[in-house]
């Protein structure tokens, strides 16, 4: 830290020294507005090649000071851009601004510190905006606000537990047992997005069966950011797009840029939701009767005397039918002088969930300043603090028989299950736990502070008259404290051996990078200009996690020190990463543009830490009708390009190590090895990655397309290892083979209807991956779920990376195992639409389909033994037996019945608004009202609770379902006021 | 142009030097690596090995237990969270015992990582320079004692699939040894261990567990206990009795005075994986119901399995008595003790003819737990029934009874309770192992 502060001051002293530019500066005036003559605010107005630059209030006006001979670049999302030179004479400026709905003239990073126009663009970069990402029907935290809104992406939420947790993936999975997730860089600073266990293993023991894994499914730390106060979003989806991210990149980089000050009148808006979420589908329960009773073995005499007294439950019902409700406040001010600028909001969101006792709460508060030290200096802050806590109930896999749905899965709804009178809760005698006791004395609790700041400074170091040289140097720090607090009172009926448990988790994490870099501009003429960049890039991670597990607690105490028992762990990770680049882009006539970049990186997670690993990246695009080469009458713009780049993914920390676990006995401190062998040699994944497509505009700007292919070739991906375990060894770190993916995506946007009265805009997205496995050095390994019995991912040459295999009866496979499904979609699409009635009333509504991809669903399964699953007793097959006995006898001879097909259909966003223009007072200047739904509406065969679901979270194996916290779907009522 | 590029490019190679100039690895933060103890391990580290060895004999060790009392119908074990337990174990249905199956992979690999701990510990004995050659015995003595033990447990599961013998090479595993030439390299490392703990010193702390067999003495007599285990497993029977005379019998003496693993509550220690309370419902192991109908009158052991408060049933089993043989989180379980030394001396004898000896060793046993002395006929077929009978009750839920009807050819008297059930004879090899 105190290297990038020297650095950073170091840079500083080069600010003093460029000659500052004397010129005859005059003030010109403006007004812009839309092709109908209604004002435009916050449009972008800046004197090319400088930092001078100002942006329209709410009646679309302007003012700049502008020298001599300098260019105005007027720009503003959505719209076309223009520049043009201010004649002598003119005060006062009336520009229009034409619809871009192809968003041709939009801005797009490309480099680390350069950008180029969406119609030079040499890759598909995806883009969200703030009213699509937050204004339809706001999702309870970030990550969940992005699903169904990139094109190219599996995005699949693990868990209807409040406080999220997504998976997301960029054309397709990039990496078995590495990272899959993207990158996150808000503002320049590099997010963590770490998922920390609670430790909750402690009481579930969900590692001690079949997979090793810890299946707590924490929340994604993504999760805590605030939708509102964001203004964009881009994703580079590949070592393409995003090679100059180097070794981070491999599975994409998520860009994300908060919302910042504009020059003008102090604005301060007040926007409140009220909601409620309910459940969005129950399994049911089995119909009983005296036969089935006595059949399952149950206590016939104890269904006799419930069902006289009136007394037979829907305990499912009752656990997850609760209608929680939600609010969500923020208030936000903007505004700024000519020199300084700001943003900053104040948000409060409380959330119940539909267990009871579960919830999610966010306070958050940001500050973005901006500040122009002198024409060529000007500096940005974000800073942005983060108050979160999440209630998350107990579900998901157990070997214990202690969360709510594995309790559940064998309860009878005649048990009494309720406390009597003197608040005593019965002993479930049909299960490990009584689930209504578990909901309403156990805690679980995930709370974070958490505190971003981001430091932007762009300096003009030299301006000539043909080439202009900057300094960039962003950076900042992302620091969090994380608790998990999770408390089960020795009351409780799975109690009686540990007498009480709390587990207390603290981490504490602390990421910095900086990226310090030079930019030149060099225009050899009106035709041809150069951007060149070149720089240093440091990242570090300081991760401290330390959980403390006590048994025996003394009866009504939570700290770990009031117990019998202690046992803790620590875990410590620390990386540092390095990297240099280089990058230039020629652009020729505003229609050829080239691109060339390298980026070398290391690592201390690699087995050498002082290797740099290369990853060169370049770009072609060609706009033939800038170039003339197609007529105007047609196509309004026309593009082909082609992108190639690599990236890496660095191996997990400590892959090198073989380590020696701790294992004591009474008192005697003791050493053994650990399962996992080290591999001395490990080394990064590389992807590379070649896209290729073309762009097109037609009817006047009012129909767009994209079209592309990719080709994305991951080398030497990591995968675990299963050694022989004889060795004492289980699984190994190693570079184990190649993967492949392949897809293509298309996109459309258009603009159907456009009358005086009816505006309507769509864009229809549609996307598809296939992988396979082009190389494995070792035998096929199977992951990621329960074993073949009942259906598992298996990483096996020549096949699909996500293939779900399991046992089969039938005849033709001598092993008896084959390939039942595979986790990736046939095929996804998407359509976002915005229909506007007389610019006062709009609609807006996201569908998102997915086609196809299996799921292994276990919980119905889980039902099935219980004897519990609404259906258990029909008969289907005609075969007199009941269709839960015909399904549990095919355990261990097909795994036909458990993977099961988790295509959906789904309105994800509903909204629709009202805007008053014209208020009776004066001092509220605008009033929106709106209703929304979200996931209200879903098509789906999948026999679960949502075909989005997650047992193992965030990594390689989703759609694994255990029991999980059921997806929930809600509807808000919003009301925003502008002041 | 020129004196932008030449800034430039005096920038770009200070700010190189910048990014170069500090080169970093961390290092493991989070625990020591094996490499550190095969450097020259220090008396205390090696006493960590030895402790994470015994410690380290307690992973599974529940589901070890589980594995062989449930094929071997001593018992159920009902688990709301795994079918496994009533499918795969007992053959139900179609479904057989699968080589990914947890019941094997997770025990195979818990007894190999001590296996692997104890070739560290004596690879890491033997680079010390810290400890003399007795010292250096005792720890090898200890090791290869350990090490035979946990190979006996693994052979008990896979049987005539055979076991991996040599694994002291992890790169390059010696092959898989066949069931007979297994027991007998079982053997021939208790005798290794025998000799090695002869004029050893033992310089290490063991738990209590241990409790009078810690030092050099006592640990030969617990690795004559096992080795006259392994005698009668390979129907040596002379050996078996030379093997007694120098362990820890005691024919008149207490049942339970052996070795045993203890547990207990203490930071990263274990609690006792076998105990689950009586009453429970969802995760219980019940008392198969023949124990209760096969057990005479007066037989003091049948409170190794209380009735219950109510029976419970899962998947077309029923069973009305808990499992109650470990009665705390932290009681412990035995390695061997004295009753099941009795019972091998008692065997040995039968099979050598000395019929009396082995029929007053069989009263002993059923003396003690409130039985009349035995009244039947004094022929060897009769006694080994008798024999098999008392090894039954006496070793209820430690492991023994599903191996002795199979090493006397008798796993087709074990009840079948459902018509589809399978009674099955061995674990395959973990998938990973062939």
């Amino acid at each position: 830290m105190r290297k990038l502060l020297t650095t950073i001051a170091g840079c500083m002293i080069l600010f003093l020294l460029p000659c500052s530019l004397l010129a005859q500066d005059r003030a010109v005036t403006g007004r812009i507005t839309d092709a109908k003559g209604a004002p435009i605010q916050g449009v972008s107005v800046v004197v090319r090649q400088t930092n001078t630059g100002t942006s329209t209030d709410a009646d679309g006006k302007f003012r700049l000071n502008v020298p001599a001979n300098g260019i105005l670049v007027i720009s503003s999302t959505g719209y076309k851009s223009q520049s043009l030179k201010p004649d002598a004479g003119a005060a006062d400026i009336q520009i229009k601004m034409e619809d871009d709905i192809a968003r041709l003239d939009e801005v797009v990073v490309t480099g680390l510190t350069t950008n180029v126009k969406r119609r030079n663009l040499a890759n598909s970069v995806a883009t969200i905006s703030s009213k699509q990402l937050d204004g339809v029907a706001p999702a309870q935290t970030f990550d969940q606000a992005l699903n169904g809104k990139i094109p190219g992406a599996y995005i699949n939420s693990n868990t209807g537990a409040p406080g999220g947790g997504l998976s997301v993936k960029l054309r397709g999975v990039t990496s078995i047992y590495g990272n899959t997730q993207p990158l996150y860089v808000v503002d320049g600073v590099f997010m963590d997005n770490t998922a920390t266990s609670a430790g909750l293993n402690a009481v579930t023991s969900a590692a001690a069966g079949g997979n090793a894994s810890t299946q707590d499914n924490p929340s994604s730390r993504i999760a805590d950011l605030r939708a509102e106060d964001i203004e964009n979003i881009e994703i580079l989806k590949g070592a393409s797009a995003a090679a100059i991210y180097g070794s981070k990149a491999a599975a994409g980089v998520i860009i994300i840029t908060t919302k910042r000050g504009r020059q003008g009148k102090t604005k301060v808006s007040f926007s409140q939701d009220l909601g409620v979420t309910t459940v969005r589908r129950l399994l049911g329960t089995r119909p009983l009767n005296e036969e089935n009773v006595q059949a399952q073995g149950w206590d016939v005499n104890e269904y006799k005397a419930a069902v006289a007294a009136g007394k037979v439950y829907d305990y499912e019902k009752e656990m997850y039918g609760e209608q929680g409700f939600a609010t969500n406040s923020i208030l936000r001010i903007t505004g700024g002088s000519d020199k300084t600028s700001f943003y900053f909001s104040a948000g409060h969101k409380d959330e119940q969930g539909i267990i009871k006792r579960t919830g999610y709460k966010n306070n958050s508060l940001r500050l973005n300043l901006d500040h122009r030290i002198s024409d060529n200096v000007k500096i940005g802050f974000s800073t942005n603090f983060i108050n979160s806590s999440a209630d998350r109930g107990l579900t998901g896999n157990d070997n214990a028989g202690v969360t709510y749905g594995i309790a559940l899965s064998s309860t009878p709804g005649f048990t009494e299950l309720h406390p009597d009178a003197a608040g005593d809760y019965p002993r479930n005698k049909y299960a490990a736990s009584n689930p209504i006791e578990t909901r309403d004395k156990m805690k679980n609790n995930e709370s974070v502070n958490r505190f971003i700041v981001g430091l932007n400074l762009d300096a003009i170091l030299f301006k000539g008259s043909k080439s202009t040289t900057r300094f960039i140097g962003r950076g900042g720090i992302d620091f969090y404290n994380l608790y998990t607090d999770a408390q089960f009172p020795s009351s409780l009926q799975f109690q009686t051996v540990n007498k009480g448990t709390t587990i207390q988790g603290s981490t504490r994490n602390l990421n910095t990078n900086y990226i310090l870099s030079l930019v030149n501009n060099f225009n050899v003429s009106e035709k041809l200009t150069f951007t060149t960049s070149a720089g240093i890039t440091q990242e570090t991670v300081d991760y401290n996690n330390l959980l403390n597990v006590a048994t025996q607690v003394i009866s009504g105490q939570s700290n770990v020190d009031q117990a019998g028992a202690l046992t803790a762990q620590q875990f410590r990770q620390k990386v540092q990463d390095n990297g240099i680049f280089i990058q230039e882009e020629a652009t020729l006539s505003d229609a050829l543009t080239l691109t060339a970049g390298v980026r070398f990186d290391r690592s201390t997670n690699n087995g050498d830490p002082d290797k740099y690993y290369t990853y060169p990246k370049a770009g072609v695009s060609w706009n033939l009708t800038r170039a003339g080469i197609l007529g105007n009458n047609i196509f309004e713009n026309f593009k082909v390009r082609a992108a190639y780049g690599q990236a890496g993914n660095f191996p997990a920390y400590g892959s090198k190590f073989t380590s020696m676990a701790v294992s004591n006995i009474t008192g005697l401190p003791g050493s053994v090895v650990n399962t996992q062998k080290g591999e001395p040699d490990i080394k990064p994944e590389t992807q590379t990655e070649f896209e290729t497509g073309f762009d097109f505009t037609v009817f006047k700007g009012r129909l767009s397309m994209e079209f592309t292919y990719y080709n994305k070739n991951i080398f030497d991906f990591l995968l675990q290892n299963t050694l022989p375990s004889s060795s004492g060894y289980t699984t190994q770190w190693v570079n184990a083979g190649d993967l492949r993916n392949q897809g293509i995506e298309i996109g459309l946007t258009a603009q159907p209807i456009v009358t005086r009265n009816i505006k309507w805009t769509t864009s229809v997205g549609f996307w598809l991956n296939r992988s396979k496995v082009t190389k494995l050095t070792i035998p096929p390994v199977v992951l990621g779920s329960f074993g073949v019995a009942l259906g598992t991912f298996q990483i096996e040459q020549g096949k699909s990376a996500t293939q779900i295999i399991g046992l089969t009866d039938e005849a033709g496979y001598p092993t008896h195992i084959r390939i039942w499904g595979d986790q990736e979609p046939r095929f996804q699409m998407n359509s976002f639409n915005e229909i506007t009635f007389k610019n006062n009333l709009s609609l807006r509504f996201l569908i998102h389909w997915k086609n196809g991809g299996e799921n292994v669903n276990l919980t119905n399964l889980l039902n099935d033994l219980g004897g519990t699953s609404a259906d258990f007793d029909e008969d289907k097959n005609g075969n007199k037996v009941p269709d839960g006995v015909d399904r549990i006898q095919k355990i261990g001879s097909t795994a036909v019945e458990f993977v099961q097909n988790s295509s959906y259909l789904r309105f994800r966003e509903i909204g629709l608004y009202y805007s008053f223009n014209r208020l009776p007072v004066n001092f509220v200047k605008g009033l929106r009202l709106g209703v929304s739904l979200h996931n209200y509406i879903t098509i789906t065969p999948y026999q679960g609770y949502d075909p989005e679901v997650s047992n193992f979270g965030t990594g390689f194996s989703t759609g694994i379902d255990v029991d999980p916290f059921p997806a929930s779907k809600q509807a808000a009522f919003h009301l925003n006021v502008d002041f | 142009m020129k004196i932008v590029m030449k800034k430039y490019l005096i920038l770009f190679a200070a700010s190189s030097l910048i990014a170069t100039a500090c080169k970093k690895d961390y290092g493991n933060l989070n625990n020591p690596t094996e490499e550190v103890f095969l450097a020259n391990a220090t008396r205390d580290q090696l006493n960590n090995l030895v402790s994470g060895t015994e410690s380290t004999l307690r992973n599974n060790l529940g589901l070890y237990l589980d594995d062989i009392g449930v094929v071997g119908r001593e018992m159920y074990r009902f688990s709301g969270a795994d079918p496994r337990y009533v499918t795969d174990l007992l053959g139900g249905g179609e479904s057989t015992l699968s080589n990914t199956g947890f019941y094997i992979t997770n025990v195979w690999s818990s007894r190999y990582r001590v296996v692997k701990n104890c070739n560290l510990l004596e690879e890491a004995a033997g680079n010390s320079t810290y400890i003399n050659d007795a010292e250096k015995k005792g720890y090898e003595g200890f090791a290869k004692t350990i090490k035979a033990y946990q190979l006996l447990l693994t052979l008990n599961l896979t049987y005539t699939n055979g076991v991996r013998i040599d694994v002291v090479n992890a790169e390059q595993l010696g092959p898989i040894v066949e069931y007979d030439q297994a027991l007998a390299e079982i053997a021939s490392l208790l005798d290794e261990g025998k000799t090695d703990l002869s004029g050893a010193e033992v310089v290490f702390p063991l738990s209590a567990g241990f409790a009078a067999f810690s030092d050099a003495p006592g640990l030969a007599k617990f690795n004559r206990a096992l080795a006259a285990r392994v005698a009668v497993y390979r129907k040596q029977w002379d050996a078996a009795l030379t093997d007694l005379d120098e362990s820890f019998l005691v024919l008149n003496g207490a049942f339970d005075l052996g070795v045993y693993d203890v547990f207990g509550t203490g930071s990263g220690d274990q609690l006792n994986p076998a105990f689950f309370p009586q009453n429970q419902a969802g995760e219980v192991r019940l008392a198969h119901p023949s124990y209760a109908t096969d057990i005479d009158a007066n037989d003091d052991r049948i409170n190794k399995a209380t009735l219950r408060n109510a029976p419970a049933t899962s998947s077309g089993l029923t069973s009305d008595r808990d499992v109650w043989v470990y009665t705390s989180s932290t009681a412990q379980v035995p390695l061997i003790r004295n009753e099941e030394l009795i019972l091998i001396y008692a065997e040995a004898k039968i099979q050598t003819n000395a019929l009396t000896e082995g029929r007053d060793a069989l009263n002993t046993i059923r003396t003690r737990h409130g039985l009349a002395n035995y009244g039947g006929a004094l022929t060897q077929g009769a006694l080994i029934d008798e024999m098999l009978k008392q090894r039954r009750f006496s070793l209820f839920f430690e492991g023994h009874r599903w191996l002795d009807l199979r090493r006397y050819d008798r796993l087709n008297t074990l009840p079948i309770d459902r018509p589809d059930d399978d009674i099955w004879d061995k674990f395959p090899l973990p998938n990973t192992e062939q």
